[in-house]
């Protein structure tokens, strides 16, 4: 029996260990490709990271791709493809910016009103795409895609002076104007390498939260079930459109705290130049994490890496799209490796219970005990 | 859980050290003046702002023996990872570090109190000032007035058309002196307006086939002079316009002149100028010379930052149409007409 | 022809597996025609002339069995005049009395498995392998089978046939050979061996039967079901009536009940009492599947009332109606009743996931359902290493014996058993109908479909025959005999199956 555990670990680490291998190699080759020396970049990303303010940034990030990432996630487990984490996420940020520089209230209620305001908006947002699969059937990929493009134009639309958003003289930018002081949420500060965002530690629990309810609970239990068979599911008693209506609200919820570390760490207001991409990153990172918290954690600490302790290769001569290569390579390579992982996985574990019966390991059944 | 004094543990194992303190060891040793720049979304290449912003990099290199250092943005990126850009910028020794793009200010207001000795410059924004920041901005108004008034002589069919790129403000500013220069013109004219994208898809300002596509629409609507403040989309309008055999008007920099668009040029009526490269050569070489620009430095009409490019001889030609805009300008240098800078 | 008999998770599947080059052998060698062999895909047995007929058919619905013959074999003999003659070819020598441009979808189970013969045939087969033909037939199709297979054996070509069913094997087999655990445990001569000496050779243990001679029923009703009415609906239903005007001439005959909103349940009534098992025998296809889920509450019918122990069930959903107390052997385990990529202990709380010992408040106990489990594997005999091993590394059988230790160990109050024994080897077989029968003996209504006759006959209280979707006929399992009951499977008979006596419709059997 611990064999087989350990073995199921071995497995469950092959897929992504290939993934990144792969990706890793390919990326090599393109950058010998370009007549680049290959060694050198990632020496340099890897000395990057050993400075406190990238560290600082790669926390911060990771913060942010893992709450973006639980939001694919709980979907995925479900065999729901949302999407549209991307939209929920823009939407809720704006939204709850709005929200929190309106409102004064005592400090920990402003937060807690922001951060409310955030689930509502994400949830409902998802919710749209969750109803019109339940009721009309329409696939959540179709309309969650679109629901990011209605994003865009809404949020533009209210962002304007003339609706709710504000320029402030001088400036080219639109904003949702200043949270107040009270609205922010404290952060740990590391001297010279800047803030770690509080936040961070609120998606880390989160994931804590994740693994609780998907492994502990019966709510948990119906969705697992729901995603490896939905005819089984059913069979079960599980009611197949309530569950996907709810997974739809849990992953917009989510996505829509996404956007909390920065809007209350950082920036205090929703801008043009608010992060945009974390949703379909999360996407990326999710997969490469195997839906799994811990999984997740450790592709979304890579990601951010790969994205912060790349920023200065560009001055020292070297293109720092390499590492969009290696996330872009790192989606096919996750989807291909998992599933001959698993096909390997399946047909070894067939095999091996086959030969351990055969060899009388089976567990010691009544009929076997009065025979 | 232990996940969360992981992270704990990997920051504080590295507190010691910052990767500003790599770079502080060169500002004592280098007695020549350093410059960087750190462009917006897009970087080097756009064809367009950060470009006009390298190329002033590149003459100060040139004629003041400069050494330049840039940095691009990377997709998705939070202030935070500006203020790390600039900050490393800075403690590399490099003064001036100018921000190309309003979205630095916040990331300039943090940098900027760290590093009192540099000079920053920042483009296109003066909501953030401070003794060492040189604000650089332009009244993109006043040069679009004086297009409003070109395309409103030169239209035979009493439309013209105005492409944004992005809908920002910023590009709003180029509509708002546009349309008042051509309704003050001619009163009955009429002015399609059209966005390509809104924020944050800025696929607008790169993507030509786009800016085409909204071109053969006014066109299709009876628009003859077509005026597309949309950086690199913006030459699909010319090319629609061009092929039309309409006029189109080109934005930022004196488009007539430019190799890519050789073939269209005949049709381009003039350009909108905005002297970006001179903004950023300036700010370089007023540190240079020991007197570092700060505050508000604006570029209108009356120094020659925004303004009509003469280059192609057709428009030369038609002296009714030069001349109302030399009036037109000489109204706003004199303070007769007020450019409204929001539609 | 060379029968392969065992129990299930002996080998046989992957001994047809490895002779099929579907997988690898480890060890050891195979000889056709004296000559040694190696397949590294099915393509290279397919080209040494070994064919494979599966359990489950593989044709595609909408095409035509010349279509779907032809389909992936393009290159013998294309794909129209010629192929059509040597399909007709192959089909006059052999007795198979396949029309080449029937519409796959309007065939009956039978006619598919001659297809799939033919097929393999078609593409050059001279050793047929048939995985478990007889599973889905009626007596009389077995009996048309036979002697198809009688045909092809006279013509010089090889078939291997597995089965569980032992009689049959006598009955047609030359040779046959019992394996176990992996290994040929023995060999057998059909002329002389009987089928007690064969099951005990393949599970080391005496022949089970079906049969349940005391009656325990009692005048308790436990379920009735009164007027259920199931009309087809959404997407089965319309492309069948927009298909019917482009060619009227043909579809409308076809489908001519099918275009008018079919009727998938029509006004069924039953009721099963306490320690009563109702079998319902029916060719596939009847409308037993929409019964179990009108049943079930996984579909909704249009008319009909359901009162399961005196409450009105009609409208409650299925997790309501499982905590009410009905438990569900599957039809189509993999698809309903098993997690299959879940360790056992997590399919043992499927279903039941919101009862103890399985969850509590909401909060689910994974050390108590983790003992369950392991209770369930000892008394219910599942050969598993451990609980931890996902559901699809067991074989049938056990997965089987997993769900009905499940269903029962929640004390249901009525059991809805669909093919309970279904690609079950003896032993286990024997395992489950005692489960069965101990649980009625405690008052435990049953509804019981199968298509095995004899486990139908041996097993029920009351048998009840189901013919597109209506309940037709009924029997007294003592006395009637698994002929009478296929002719009226097939619609020949209705009413009440013995003697001369007309009883109306489907009037109360007892």
């Amino acid at each position: 029996m611990m064999k087989i555990d350990k073995d199921k670990l071995i497995i469950g680490a092959a897929g992504p260990v290939l993934a990144l291998v792969t990706s890793f190699v390919l990326t090599v080759l393109v950058l010998l490709a370009t007549g680049l020396d290959p060694i050198e970049p990632i020496r340099l990303m890897i000395e990057n990271a050993g400075y406190s303010d990238v560290q600082v940034l790669i926390v911060n990030q990771t913060g942010i791709y893992y709450l973006a990432a639980l939001a694919v996630a709980i979907g995925f487990r479900m065999n729901l493809f949302n999407i549209g984490v991307e939209g929920q996420y823009r939407l809720a940020a704006m939204v709850s910016a709005l929200v929190g520089a309106a409102v004064d209230l005592p400090g920990p209620l402003h937060i807690l009103l922001i951060v409310i305001v955030a689930i509502a908006t994400g949830a409902i947002w998802a919710g749209i795409a969750g109803i019109l699969k339940t009721t009309r059937g329409v696939s959540e990929v179709v309309s969650t895609i679109m629901l990011n493009a209605i994003t865009t134009s809404l949020v533009a639309w209210l962002i304007l002076p003339k609706n709710f958003g504000v320029q402030p003289a001088g400036s080219n930018d639109l904003t949702t104007g200043q949270i107040a002081e009270s609205g922010w949420f404290p952060g740990i500060d590391m001297g010279d390498g800047g803030q770690i965002y509080g936040f961070t530690f609120v998606a880390l629990a989160l994931g804590v939260v994740y693994w609780f309810v998907l492994n502990r609970t019966r709510f948990g239990f119906d969705l697992r079930a729901t995603g490896e068979s939905e005819s089984a599911a059913q069979a079960s008693g599980v009611d197949a459109k309530k569950m996907i209506l709810t997974a739809m609200l849990i992953s917009g919820g989510l996505a829509g705290l996404a956007g909390m570390p920065i809007l209350l760490g950082e920036s205090h207001t929703y801008s043009l130049a608010f992060p945009v991409n974390v949703g379909f990153t999360a996407i990326t990172v999710a997969l490469l994490g195997r839906n799994h918290p811990v999984g997740i954690l450790f592709s979304a600490l890579l990601f951010a890496f790969l994205d912060k302790a790349s920023s200065n290769l560009d001055v020292s001569g070297y293109p720092k799209e390499i590492t969009q290569i290696m996330q872009g390579i790192i989606v096919i390579a996750v989807v291909v490796s998992y599933e001959l992982v698993r096909r390997y996985g399946t047909r070894r574990q067939q095999q091996k219970v086959g030969e351990e019966l055969a060899a009388g390991g089976a567990i010691k059944t009544d009929k076997e005990v009065s025979a | 859980m232990g996940i969360a004094s992981a992270a704990l543990a990997l920051s504080a194992t590295a507190c010691g050290k910052s990767s500003n303190d790599s770079g502080s060891s060169s500002t004592t040793d280098s007695k020549a003046v350093k410059a960087a720049i750190a462009y917006d979304i897009g970087g080097r290449g756009d064809q367009s702002f950060n470009d006009a912003a390298y190329a002033g990099l590149k003459k100060a290199e040139d004629d003041l023996g400069v050494k330049g250092a840039e940095a691009e943005p990377s997709q998705g990126e939070s202030d935070a990872d500006k203020v790390a850009r600039l900050t490393s910028l800075a403690r590399a020794g490099n003064n001036p570090v100018i921000g190309v793009g309003f979205s630095y200010a916040p990331a300039i207001a943090k940098v900027s109190k760290a590093f009192p000795k540099t000079t920053f410059g920042l483009i296109d924004d003066t909501s953030v000032t401070a003794p060492n920041i040189a604000n650089l901005v332009f009244n993109e108004e006043q040069g679009s007035y004086l297009a409003g008034v070109a395309a409103a002589k030169a239209s035979k069919t009493g439309t013209v058309g105005f492409i944004g790129g992005v809908e920002v403000p910023l590009i709003k500013k180029f509509e708002a002196g546009f349309t008042q220069g051509v309704k003050d013109t001619n009163p009955k004219a009429k002015v399609l307006t059209q966005y390509l994208t809104q924020p944050p898809n800025f696929d607008g300002f790169s993507k030509p086939d786009l800016g085409k596509a909204a071109a053969q629409g006014q066109l299709d609507k009876g628009a003859d002079v077509i005026y597309a403040a949309a950086g690199l989309a913006g030459s699909g309008s010319i090319e629609a316009a061009a092929t039309a055999g309409k006029w189109a008007i080109g934005v930022d920099s004196d488009q007539y002149n430019q190799a890519g668009l050789a073939s269209y040029k005949d049709h381009i009526l003039t350009s909108v100028t905005k002297d970006v490269s001179d903004s950023v050569y300036n700010v370089i070489k007023s540190v240079k010379d020991g007197k570092p620009q700060t505050g508000e430095i604006r570029y209108g009409l009356a120094t020659d930052g925004v303004g009509l490019a003469d280059s192609n001889p057709a428009y030369v030609k038609m002296t009714d149409v030069t001349a109302a805009v030399e009036k037109a300008k000489k109204d706003i240098v004199d303070g007769k007409i007020t450019v409204k800078t929001a539609p | 022809m060379h029968a392969l008999i065992g129990e299930n998770g002996a080998g046989k599947s992957t001994l047809m597996k490895i002779l099929y080059g579907m997988q690898k052998p480890d060890e050891g060698t195979i000889a056709v025609d004296g000559e040694q062999v190696t397949f590294s895909s099915p393509g290279d047995a397919i080209a040494r002339g070994i064919g494979m007929v599966h359990q489950h058919f593989m044709l595609a619905d909408n095409l035509t069995v010349l279509e779907n013959v032809v389909l992936g074999g393009e290159k013998l003999y294309g794909i129209g005049a010629k192929a059509r003659k040597k399909i007709q070819e192959i089909s006059d020598a052999y007795g198979l009395g396949v029309r080449p441009d029937a519409l796959l979808e309007d065939l009956g189970v039978a006619d598919r498995q001659r297809v799939e013969i033919l097929k393999v045939l078609y593409r050059g087969a001279k050793i047929l392998i048939l995985d478990e033909p007889t599973a889905v037939l009626v007596p009389q199709e077995v009996d048309a089978l036979f002697d198809n297979l009688r045909e092809l054996k006279s013509e010089g070509l090889t078939v291997i046939f597995i089965s569980h069913k032992l009689g049959e094997v006598l009955k047609v087999a030359d040779d046959i050979t019992v394996i176990r655990r992996g290994t040929t445990v023995g060999t057998a001569d059909p002329k002389t061996a009987t089928t007690k000496q064969l099951a005990e050779l393949m599970v080391g243990s005496e022949l089970p039967s079906p049969e349940t001679r005391e009656s325990t029923v009692t005048d308790v009703a436990m379920l009735t079901v009164e007027g259920l009415t199931l009309l087809e609906s959404g997407a089965s239903g319309a492309p069948l009536t927009t298909a019917a005007p482009a060619d009227p001439s043909v579809t409308v005959t076809v489908h001519e009940e099918a275009a008018t909103g079919r009727k998938l349940l029509d006004d069924i009534s039953l009721t099963i009492h306490k320690g009563e098992i109702l079998g319902i025998a029916g060719v596939e296809g009847n409308g037993q599947t929409e019964l179990i889920e009108a049943l079930m509450g996984i579909a909704s019918p249009d008319t009909g009332v359901i009162t399961l122990d005196g409450d009105d069930i009609s409208k409650t959903s299925v997790r309501k109606r499982r905590e009410g107390g009905i438990g569900y052997i599957p039809e189509d385990r993999h698809r309903h009743g098993l997690l299959l990529e879940a360790p056992l202990w997590e399919n043992r709380i499927l279903g039941h996931v919101t009862e103890a010992p399985n969850s509590k408040r909401g909060i689910l106990d994974p050390k108590a359902a983790r003992k369950d489990t392991e209770r369930i594997v000892r008394e219910y005999d599942v050969r598993t290493p451990g609980i931890d091993v996902t559901a699809s590394s067991l074989s049938g059988g056990n997965q089987q014996k997993l769900i009905v230790g499940r269903e029962m160990s929640h004390n249901p109050k009525f059991l809805i058993a669909a093919h309970p024994t279904r690609g079950v080897d003896v032993g286990a077989q024997a395992q489950i109908w005692d489960a069965i029968r101990d649980a009625r003996r405690e008052g435990l209504a049953v509804l019981l479909i199968s298509a095995d006759l004899d486990e139908l006959i041996g097993l029920s209280d009351t048998l009840r025959v189901m013919y597109r979707g209506k309940l037709v006929a009924d029997a007294d399992p003592a006395t009637i005999t698994p002929e009478q009951l296929g002719s009226a499977m097939t619609g020949a008979a209705t009413g009440r199956l013995e003697g001369t006596e007309e009883q109306p419709e489907d009037g109360d059997a007892r």
